[in-house]
């Protein structure tokens, strides 16, 4: 859609929403050009969207194989560069280091599983956006282009479904 | 309630209850609860300042006068002396580690089962974690005497040309406690990002710059809801065993030692119990305190969640005597001598009352309490219950680590430890986990209201039959 407009419909409730994203379809707005923004986390199919993709779950993993592999150099790697004898005890005690190795493992897993959410959710991010503060108060917005001459019946036809506002998407500081 | 119950006055407890006494079949608009949760952070009376007040100035003199005059003056100040070389510092230590229990790991679980009452008190117990793993690592550095070498426990190349010993118990505790500590607070973090966004939203001047700085830009788009609820999923799963890991290694701590007493295979889950018990019972206290002196907290914080916290206790205190029982009874019945004397010690000593003192409050107390849904459901019941568990605890872990170490195999160093700067700190230590937690309830949203509104919006009341049952739908 070279010639498009953001438009950004708010509406009060998940069900007139939701058949709102339906009417959206049957216009033609593929899913890809649309975003549901809401104060409260909504099931996809509810809304008939696709499920966003994520990949924290392939960073976590991440994380918790470099956590792994730092503990490995911690519990085999130190020992090899500075072996203490202690009261007899062997340098590389298998059941002790399993610890350190559990505790960076997790470490690793949790500590990206955060940075993956940012990451992938493009947060930090202080520039402006398109947003409305009512949201956080149950209602739910719809992102999303359309051609900019039919702009007019897009906003009417959400308008029936109850739609409280339909206007063009203004980014603003949050 | 009153005409059902009239009309069939047969029907079950439950069945007579009106649905809209729990928070999930009790929705109030939205943008309502966002106000409700805003005044609340914002009133403050003189009574707050008044309790703010006193508690910065015990932080000043217990706890950073006294610090500085131990550390000037020494270990010798302390009650630490041969053979008790781990005093009340080390109580503490344990004490602070078990309440951190009660967020985090609670919050986990009742995450992970889906129970859905925990929605508006995880972030009231979470908040708690993070001020006492501050305070465990506070007391860790007053036993250490010469704080200012700490730093010698980070792994990393230096001038010394030596390395911490990843063998020794204390480096596992270093490695657990930072790792819980971590994603602890990025737990505590992860729920807090949508609600700050709400707060932000309704603020002016710097006070929305200190919000917009800590929301990160959060706006609710489909991805950041899926993302945070990944993440947050991750951690619930991730953090349970951590938190196992973290308790169980502060009882090697002890356990590694062939002490009697302390050398024990059962001492690992019996200090995890012992966690959740404190811990778990730290819940109600604050809970009452927040519901009682903070405004609108009512609406949000109802009997059914002392309840659901009251029926976790009473498992939990069973667990623990289970646990206490077999650890005491397998080296009472191997009859090993040095056991049987610390054994007669403990209970028939000069602080033999300790050890009534805690078998009364962790198993009478909340045995004799707890069965019951009305007292359970007394939300000033469950505060004392959760104070005199919390005393239980405490106590609990003082016969662990002075008095078992006035008992060794060396009769000629037996000594009974009183402690002496130990007590100010202590009042200092407890006086700062308040004052962060007061600080707190006006700079968070104590609610997470989201995660309320969420589950609101998936109750419902389904009609089966003659009657309308509380039904619950995911709606995420």
């Amino acid at each position: 859609m070279s010639d498009s407009n953001t438009l950004l419909a708010v509406f009060e409730d998940i069900e007139p929403a939701a058949d709102g994203i339906g009417k959206l379809h049957e216009l033609g707005v593929a899913d890809e050009n649309m975003d549901v923004i809401s104060g409260i986390p909504i099931r996809p199919a509810i809304l008939e969207r696709p499920s966003a993709v994520t990949r924290v779950g392939w960073i976590a993993l991440a994380g918790a194989i470099l956590g792994l592999l730092l503990a490995v150099f911690f519990v085999w790697g130190i020992p090899y560069l500075f072996p203490l004898d202690a009261g007899g005890q062997p340098i590389y005690p298998v059941p002790q280091l399993l610890i350190i190795m559990f505790e960076m493992t997790m470490l690793g897993l949790m500590g990206f599983a955060f940075l993956g959410m940012l990451v992938d959710s493009g947060i930090p991010s202080y520039t402006p956006k398109e947003y409305v503060p009512e949201i956080s108060d149950g209602r739910i917005a719809v992102l999303f282009s359309c051609p900019k001459e039919e702009q007019r019946k897009f906003v009417d036809a959400l308008t029936k479904l109850g739609a409280k506002s339909v206007e063009p998407a203004e980014a603003r500081q949050l | 309630m009153s005409a059902i119950a009239k009309a069939l006055p047969n029907l079950r407890p439950e069945e007579m209850e009106d649905p809209k006494e729990h928070l999930m079949h009790d929705p109030l608009p939205r943008g309502e609860m966002n106000r409700m949760v805003l005044e609340s952070m914002h009133t403050t009376t003189w009574k707050y300042w008044t309790v703010v007040t006193i508690l910065a100035f015990l932080v000043v003199t217990c706890l950073g006068y006294a610090w500085y005059y131990l550390i000037m003056q020494g270990l010798g100040v302390s009650g630490d002396n041969r053979p008790v070389y781990w005093g009340v510092f080390l109580v503490n230590f344990v004490y602070w580690i078990g309440i951190s229990h009660s967020g985090t790991l609670t919050s986990a679980i009742l995450r992970v089962l889906k129970i859905e009452s925990r929605r508006p008190f995880t972030r009231v117990a979470e908040l708690m974690t993070a001020f006492a793993i501050v305070n465990a690592g506070l007391s860790i550095f007053m036993h250490m005497g010469r704080v200012w070498l700490a730093y010698w426990l980070i792994p990393y190349p230096n001038e010394r040309g030596i390395w911490p010993d990843f063998h020794s118990p204390l480096m596992w505790d270093f490695m657990a406690i930072t790792t819980y500590l971590i994603c602890s607070s990025l737990y505590l973090y992860l729920p807090l990002i949508p609600d700050l966004a709400m707060v932000r939203d309704r603020s002016k001047g710097w006070v929305k710059t200190f919000y917009k700085i800590f929301a990160i830009g959060f706006r609710g788009t489909e991805g950041e809801w899926k993302n945070l609820h990944l993440a947050m999923n991750i951690f619930a799963f991730a953090i349970i065993p951590v938190a196992f890991s973290v308790h169980t290694i502060v009882a090697w701590d002890f356990a590694m030692a062939t002490r009697p007493g302390w050398s024990s295979s059962v001492l690992g889950p019996y200090f995890v119990a012992g966690a959740l018990l404190s811990g778990v019972a730290a819940v109600p206290i604050v809970l009452f305190f927040v519901r009682s002196t903070m405004k609108n907290m009512k609406y949000f914080l109802r009997p059914e969640h002392f309840d659901t916290v009251g029926k976790m206790l009473l498992i939990i205190s069973m667990g623990w005597a289970y646990f206490y029982f077999n650890d005491y009874i397998v080296p009472w019945y191997a009859g090993d001598k040095w056991e049987k004397i610390l054994t007669l010690f403990i209970e028939a000593g000069p602080q033999a009352w300790l050890w009534y003192l805690m078998l009364f409050c962790n198993i009478v107390v909340p045995w004799s309490v707890l069965w019951r849904k009305k007292w359970r459901q007394t939300p000033w019941l469950m505060a004392i219950v959760g104070i005199l568990i919390n005393v239980g605890m405490y106590t609990e872990r003082y016969i662990i680590v002075p008095e078992m170490s006035t008992i060794n195999r060396m009769p000629f160093t037996w000594h009974i430890y009183i402690p002496r700067v130990e007590v100010i700190l202590t009042i200092g230590t407890f006086a700062l986990f308040l004052l962060l937690y007061f600080a707190a309830s006006r700079i968070l949203p104590l609610i997470p209201n989201w995660e309320v509104q969420e589950g609101q919006e998936g109750h419902i009341l389904r009609k089966i039959g003659k009657a309308k049952i509380p039904t619950i739908s995911q709606i995420d």
